[in-house]
């Protein structure tokens, strides 16, 4: 018997209000506007939060021992197709061995994604992608929206030219947006507000093969 | 599209971070700049998620992020905007995950949790603000429950009630707030 609403609210207040995590369970996101403004609730009763001191020094440490090697910038990360994976330690050695070419860190705007050893990956058939709609993808670490335009496919990098965060395919203004500001670019990748400065997305590789299959260059 | 992309909460402009490899500077300086901006951060994120638990875990997420944006001679204010960019970014990913939840379904609720800047958002204030525009027995049941601690069955004796029923009004009553908190 599934459990009544009111009794799934309860439970998370009842976990809020004794400093507890928020366990959510399958179904809760039926409620995601009362989970949320029981976390804004809960979080005005405690009164104004500043960072534990341990926690603080456990940031201090973070921030002072990370090795200087490891460093990698965010458009490398999401070149790799590893934008939440950015900032992570190990993240960097990982990144830097799927730049393309093995080269520096720096990645030019709009470069084309070619990853170390990269492989082509079979990502459907060319009749399941509608003319003209984006269609996201993964090809390994890949993410990728693939538009066809007749018998011919192009795509670019889900991931948005300026933040870590992974595009959505708005269908009628037909752009792809950006959940982390307001931003959206166009299906060859070029940003579609004239007035915000952005780097083009990056291009993926795509192809349509002899058999009438779609594949992505990824990793 | 939605909003004004020249806002001025907007992370620095793109062109100042596209592709450039930063370096954390060795100065304590440096740490203790990014431990004070990571400061309102974590009341940002607490504010959301209202646990000391999972703000820690995400404002160390956020500061790993960061990391390689911390640079030598940049401004407290362009630190600032990344951060909060990349806090944004990190809170959805959160509710994304805990709600099962696509980040476009998030889009909208993502929009809403812009915040306007570290100081203009009290948690405590912005109760109020939220309070003040629920119907009398939904801001009762919400004082009680969350600004006086009481558990439900204390809260079921005030309002001379049962405790499924406020059971029932605590939801509906978030519910409201919750539409409140997006009308203001």
């Amino acid at each position: 018997m599934p459990e009544k609403p009111e009794n799934r609210v309860e439970r998370i207040v009842s976990d809020l209000l004794r400093g507890r995590r928020l366990r959510l369970r399958a179904g809760d996101a039926e409620e995601k506007e009362a989970i949320t403004a029981a976390a804004r609730f809960a979080s005005a009763s405690q009164g104004p939060q500043r960072m534990s001191p341990a926690f603080r020094r456990r940031l201090a440490e973070i921030l002072e021992s990370t090795p200087r090697e490891t460093w990698l910038t965010r458009r490398a990360a999401l070149v790799a197709g590893l934008g939440v994976a950015a900032g992570a330690l190990a993240g960097g050695l990982v990144g830097r061995s799927l730049e393309p070419g093995g080269g520096p860190a720096l990645q030019a705007a709009s470069s084309p994604v070619l990853p170390k050893n990269g492989r082509w990956t079979d990502v459907g058939a060319l009749a399941d992608f509608k003319e003209g709609a984006g269609k996201l993808v993964k090809a390994g670490a890949v993410g990728a929206f693939v538009f066809r335009r007749g018998e011919s496919v192009s795509a670019v990098s889900s991931m948005c030219s300026h933040l870590p965060c992974e595009l959505w395919w708005d269908a009628k203004p037909g752009l792809l947006d950006c959940p982390c500001h307001p931003v959206s670019f166009t299906p060859d990748g070029k940003p579609s507000s004239p007035s915000y400065t952005l780097p083009d997305l990056n291009e993926v590789k795509a192809r349509v093969t002899d058999a009438g299959r779609v594949e992505v260059l990824g990793t | 599209m939605t909003g004004d992309p020249s806002r001025p909460d907007d992370p620095s402009t793109p062109n100042e971070h596209a592709g450039e490899v930063v370096e954390l500077p060795s100065a304590t300086r440096a740490t203790d700049i990014a431990l004070d901006e990571l400061e309102l951060v974590y009341a940002f994120i607490y504010a959301r998620v209202g646990n000391r638990a999972d703000a820690e875990d995400l404002t160390q997420q956020v500061a790993m992020k960061a990391i390689p944006r911390l640079r030598q001679g940049a401004p407290a204010s362009a630190i600032r905007g990344y951060l909060f960019a990349t806090a944004r970014s990190v809170l959805g990913a959160f509710w994304s995950m805990r709600l099962g939840l696509s980040q476009a379904e998030l889009h909208e609720d993502l929009v809403l949790a812009v915040p306007q800047g570290p100081t203009s958002d009290e948690p405590a204030e912005r109760a109020q603000r939220i309070l003040a525009g629920l119907s009398d027995n939904y801001r009762r049941v919400l004082e009680l429950r969350f600004l006086h601690g009481y558990s439900l069955k204390e809260v079921a004796a005030e309002m001379r009630s049962t405790v499924g029923a406020v059971k029932v009004m605590q939801l509906r009553a978030l519910r409201a707030a919750a539409k409140v908190d997006t009308d203001a």
